[in-house]
């Protein structure tokens, strides 16, 4: 069932109070990145290179030019060389931050909920994607939604208060495509997808073929009411599509509820094996299911911590 | 039961068709909305639309089917046997005067004759057996289709006189069609001895059914018996083996019912009487008797001035001994008049006071002046005079004429025989004819001994109405105006002749009295032509066109026919009744026509249709289905099902709806305002008298209801014993309207208490309101007022109250000056500046919300004591200004 849309700054309040009251229950989220995207924020991937960081990287012969203040006094006093020849600049890794970007399917398909949930699949995309931005945020990372139109939708969002601004955008965006929009992403980043992802496969293949090359990795949560898994239905029923895609009568629902499970299950196995091909993870989410799970999952599937130690 | 449209049952074969189709055709599919429709695109079960209509709701469906279809081909309980026999049908109908009291079920009957040779398809022919108005002779109407006639039916009407049987057989005799039958709607009365002849003729024609047999019987109001005290009202009708009763009503013109008896029939008598005793007033009121019951023509008999009673005064010359037995100068006179009419004594201006028909003077003579003129003028007016003679009025003779004297008498009298004399007494000659006396038979044995005589003059002979044998005047009159002077020559006690010992002097008495209605009785043949006539239930109308006039002297031996017609004849100021049960043989049953199969006239249950309730009932089916089906689709939700219900509810009973109920200020007592347009002043007005009667309600056993805000112009007025009318000082002059209202209501009893709210303290609270007075109180009609003192019942009609405070005190309280015994002394307006109503106002919690100045719990009950006094005052008047309690009020005062 289509709800109305959900305009404004109040109700975006209170999305990101329930997101964060979500997202408390886990420590901040450093992202897994073995490649960061080049940005000049600072953050805490680093580069392998020298630059702007905290971290040590390397002890550099001072050259003329260099500042006397980056001067590492004890390593030139433990050469025991004559100045200037003695002398060691300290250098430091280029530390940078991820940038994370976000998308979330707003599709009239998203926006229906069956009679058995009272939340929409659009709601439950929303919760966890600012759930998972606060998590990020709280780690440092940057993150970005991936909106088409104006670049004020199209920011890149850091610091522990991004939150409201992104739920704002995330209020302002109202695409409808079940597809997100082709907009320039920044190079090893990471991309995040909330949807339900029913779309053909082939349509889908294309779209994760185009991130691949960017080249960006990421996480695709698919996310379905319980009636689309389950086919709860019985008796004569005309089903009617959301999104002008036709309709079917169906005679008796609970004889083809087995062939429609297959086909869901092969549409699954279909985006997961897209998903591996590109290096994305997959996951599936029921609205019916707390959204603390699908959040764990996430936050296990990208997180830096599991892979670095 | 049978079918209307037969062919219509043909249908019925297709309802097995029907359930072949209904078992074939799903059910319609529910709608669902789905995401993820393109997974589901393709998928086709394998079983392909089971059949799943469950078998009692193809029973239900096929049952409202075959309703419909059943409902269609009309079907009609209870139709009527058909008649007997071929060809044309003679509807024969009694409509004469005994028809009239069930007439509905002859037309009825009628009716459903025209529908059974409808049926058949043989045509009708209708004779109604009593002559219509436009004095056409009895014959029947020619054959045609039952829809042609049926409107002649419809038209068909009683007649106020009795169905010519002689006719209708002529009539019949002359039908001569080839085969046929006849339907006879009888009234069960024999009429006159024509009946047998009559079915004889029926029985000629073919097979006769007979409607028959009244279930009451037919009753005839006979022309009552004028008695001196009572109206004898007569009934008759066919003997019957039960005893019964029969109720008359004497009515006025004006059609109000002013008596009433109950006259009651024996078991086997065909006549029954009971008096009817009404005062002399009311009865020559009376313009008919009625006979309680179904109208007709027979049941009314209109009573004209052989009915009325007239008042006789009687005035002797000495008032001492007029009564003393056997000499007394009204003895006589009183025996003679009292049993027909009503005698009344006293002076003369006692007499003259109430209304009088006759003034008898016994020997009493009038002095000139105002007693003389008083006399004059009430004969003038239509009064009767009736003088005797006497030896005063022998004495009294002048030389100027008496006016109240028809002639000119002669000074002393004349004695005829005695000792001294040779002549004898006088005997009475015959009366002269166009006189009142005219065929009154001659005493032999009167003798008149002595008489006064009158001077001769040339027209002694009109004025003499009865002379003796010697030529001289015995009784003579003369008109005076649009009365009469009557003399009588002779003394009303037997000193001077035998007359009053005798029967003829109370016939001769009351030929005159009869004389006095005022009206000269017409002359014998004199044509009275018929000015309202009854139809046959009994009301007045026009005269039909037949009706002819009818000479006054034959007027109580004509019978009622279509050339007479029972009703009024004559002139205006005379009009004589000629009424049907006057001249009308007793009714008599009359047997049944030989060999006639009878049918009953009045359980003859009507053709009942049975095409709508079927039809009802097959909807009523339907609509369950449309519910069953939702269930089965899991669309019904209580607001569905509750929808549909009320929708079945509403057609099965639609006439158990119950009438809408609107408040009715009338219902109780209860107080009212004056709407001023203010919604603080009303607020205050509304708070003030809720605390009021509130306060009355508590105090007293007065009960008040919740106050109403009155708009004069549209409430009605006359229910509130009591209005508030708070003056605003913005207050307009009122429109013509509520001026005409208010005024009405204080002329009717209506007290309103107009407080201006600007006594003592007040002037600044509400500044300019008594200009505001000036100004709505133009057009009113307010009496001219004085200061209310502690003398006025308004001070002790509950409470003893010595002023009259509100929320302010000090200025004095106006009421109206004078005495009105009209509205019970009553002040029509109560006009002061107390504020009263903020006085008594109390908000929700119960509080006073407006404080009293200069203050004090003591001005806030005496403002309250003010306003039940005003209340009591209203609902009971000047109840407690009765000087009965002035001593004990007195003393409590005093204490």
């Amino acid at each position: 069932m289509a709800e109305p849309v959900r305009p404004g700054p109040l109700a975006s309040r209170a999305d990101t109070a329930r997101a964060e009251a979500i997202g408390a229950r886990l420590p901040p989220l450093l992202l897994a990145a073995d490649r960061v995207a080049a940005t000049v924020a600072q953050g805490v991937h680093g580069r392998r290179r020298v630059g702007q960081g905290d971290s040590f990287w390397q002890f550099c012969r001072f050259v003329t030019g260099d500042s006397l203040q980056r001067i590492d006094w004890r390593q030139s006093a433990k050469s025991g060389r004559t100045p200037p020849d003695g002398w060691f600049v300290r250098e430091t890794e280029w530390e940078a931050a991820q940038t994370v970007c976000l998308w979330r399917d707003g599709s009239a398909s998203m926006r229906w909920h069956s009679r058995a949930v009272a939340e929409d699949k659009r709601d439950r995309a929303n919760l966890l994607l600012l759930a998972l931005a606060s998590l990020l945020l709280r780690g440092g990372e940057r993150v970005r939604l991936i909106a088409d139109g104006n670049a004020q939708a199209t920011r890149a969002i850091e610091g522990r208060f991004g939150l409201e601004r992104l739920a704002g955008d995330l209020a302002a965006d109202q695409g409808d495509t079940s597809m997100p929009p082709d907009v320039s992403l920044p190079r090893h980043g990471a991309v995040v997808l909330f949807g339900d992802f029913l779309s053909p496969l082939d349509d889908i293949r294309a779209l994760i073929g185009r991130f691949a090359a960017v080249p960006v990795t990421g996480y695709m949560l698919q996310i379905l009411d319980p009636a689309e898994t389950l086919l709860p239905y019985r008796g004569r029923i005309r089903f009617r599509g959301l999104e002008q895609d036709g309709d079917t009568l169906i005679p008796r629902v609970e004889t083809i509820r087995d062939a429609y499970a297959d086909r869901l299950k092969a549409q699954q196995d279909g985006l997961a094996a897209i998903c591996a091909a590109a290096g994305f993870g997959f996951g599936v989410h029921r609205t019916d299911h707390p959204p603390e799970t699908a959040l764990l999952s996430l936050y296990t599937a990208l997180g830096a911590t599991a892979s670095r130690r | 039961m049978s079918f209307a449209e037969p062919w219509v049952l043909v249908a019925l074969i297709l309802l097995p068709i029907l359930a072949w189709l209904l078992r074939v055709t799903p059910p319609a599919p529910r709608r669902e909305d789905f995401p993820a429709i393109r997974l589901l695109l393709g998928l086709n079960a394998t079983e392909e639309t089971p059949s799943r209509t469950p078998w009692w709701l193809l029973a239900l469906r096929i049952l409202a089917a075959g309703l419909v279809i059943v409902a269609l081909a009309r079907p009609v309980l209870d139709a009527a046997v058909s008649m007997q026999g071929g060809g044309p049908v003679l509807l024969v109908i009694d409509n004469g005067w005994a028809s009239a009291a069930d007439w509905p079920n002859r037309a009825q009957a009628a009716a459903s004759v025209l529908e059974r040779a409808e049926r058949a398809g043989r045509s009708v022919a209708l004779l109604a057996t009593a002559a219509d108005g436009s004095g056409a002779p009895v014959a029947a109407t020619v054959a045609m289709p039952a829809a042609d006639l049926r409107p002649r039916v419809t038209a068909l009407q009683p007649r106020p006189w009795p169905p010519d049987r002689a006719a209708a057989t002529t009539a019949l005799t002359a039908w001569k069609p080839n085969g046929g039958s006849v339907a006879y709607i009888a009234d069960g009365l024999l009429h006159d001895d024509a009946f047998d002849r009559f079915a004889a003729a029926l029985g000629a024609i073919g097979p006769v059914v007979e409607f028959c047999c009244a279930a009451e019987p037919q009753r005839v109001l006979l022309p009552p018996g004028g008695e001196a005290d009572r109206l004898v009202a007569r009934v008759a009708q066919p003997p019957r083996p039960v005893a019964t009763e029969a109720v008359v009503l004497a009515q006025s013109g004006d059609g109000r019912t002013l008596g009433r008896t109950t006259v009651a029939l024996p078991a086997n008598a065909a006549t029954g009487a009971a008096g009817l005793i009404l005062p002399p007033e009311l009865r020559n009121r009376l313009t008919r008797l009625v006979l309680q019951g179904p109208p007709s023509a027979a049941s009314v008999v209109l009573l004209d001035e052989r009915w009325r009673l007239r008042p006789v005064g009687l005035l002797a010359g000495d008032r001492t001994g007029d009564d003393a037995p056997f000499a007394g100068s009204l003895y006589y006179l009183r025996r003679a008049l009292g049993p027909f009419t009503e005698v009344r004594g006293g002076d003369l201006e006692g007499l003259l006071a109430r209304e009088l028909s006759v003034l008898v003077l016994a020997d009493r003579p009038v002095a000139p002046g105002a007693e003389q003129d008083a006399l004059l003028a009430w004969v003038e007016k239509g009064g009767l005079l009736i003088r005797f003679a006497g030896p005063r009025s022998a004495r009294e003779v002048g030389a100027d004429p008496d006016p109240l004297l028809p002639v000119k008498l002669l000074a002393g009298d004349r004695q005829l025989g005695g000792a001294l004399s040779w002549n004898e007494p006088a005997r009475l000659s015959a009366f002269p004819t166009a006189t009142p006396f005219d065929g009154l038979p001659i005493a032999d044995e009167v003798r008149i001994n002595r008489q006064v005589l009158a001077e001769p003059t040339a027209d002694m002979a009109a004025r003499t109405w009865a002379a003796l044998s010697d030529g001289t005047p015995l009784v003579t009159q003369a008109p005076r105006g649009a009365g009469r002077v009557v003399l009588f020559h002779v003394t009303a006690n037997a000193d001077w002749s035998h007359l009053p010992l005798s029967g003829l002097f109370v016939d001769m008495l009351r030929r005159l009295v009869a004389l006095s209605v005022g009206v000269v009785v017409a002359g014998d043949a004199t044509l009275l032509a018929p000015a309202e006539t009854l139809d046959g239930f009994g009301l007045l109308s026009a005269p039909p066109a037949a009706a002819t006039p009818l000479p006054a002297e034959q007027i109580a031996r004509t019978a009622a026919s279509p050339r007479h017609p029972p009703g009024l004849y004559g002139p205006e100021n005379g009009r004589r009744a000629l009424n049907l049960g006057a001249v009308l043989p007793a009714p008599l049953p009359a047997p049944t026509v030989p060999n006639a199969t009878i049918e009953p006239l009045f359980d003859s249950a009507p053709e009942q249709a049975l095409g709508p309730p079927l039809l009802a009932a097959a909807v009523l089916l339907l609509a369950l289905d449309m519910l069953v089906s939702l269930a089965l689709r899991g669309l019904l939700r209580p607001r569905i099902a509750g929808l549909a219900l009320l929708l079945a509810a509403s057609l099965a009973p639609a006439h158990a709806q119950s009438p809408e109920v609107t408040a009715n200020p009338a219902l109780s007592t209860r107080l009212g305002y004056i709407v001023s347009g203010d919604p603080r002043i009303d607020g205050i007005a509304l708070a003030g008298l809720r605390g009021l009667s509130d306060y009355v309600n508590r105090r007293t056993s007065a009960a008040l209801s919740d106050p109403d805000a009155v708009d004069p112009d549209r409430a009605d007025l006359s229910v509130y014993p009591l209005l508030y009318w708070p003056i605003a000082d913005d207050a307009q002059p009122l429109p013509p309207a509520r001026i005409a209202a208010l005024n009405t209501y204080m002329s009717r009893g209506g007290i309103i208490l107009i407080d201006t709210r600007d006594s003592g303290s007040g002037a600044g609270f509400a500044p300019g309101t008594e200009a505001a007075l000036r100004r709505v109180s133009q057009g009113l009609a307010i009496p001219p007022l004085a200061p209310l003192g502690t003398d006025h019942v308004l001070s002790r009609s509950f409470y003893l109250l010595n002023d009259f405070p509100g929320r302010f005190t000090g200025e004095p309280v106006w009421g109206q000056r004078d005495q009105d015994r009209a509205n019970d002394s009553v002040s029509p307006v109560i006009v002061g500046g107390n504020d009263w109503a903020a006085a008594w106002a109390i908000d929700a919690s119960g509080r006073n919300p407006y404080a009293v100045l200069p203050g004090g719990q003591r001005q806030r009950v005496l403002a309250y004591r003010f306003g039940v006094n005003l209340v009591m005052y209203a609902l009971t008047g000047n109840y407690k200004g009765d000087q009965v309690h002035v001593p004990a009020i007195l003393q409590r005062l005093g204490q």
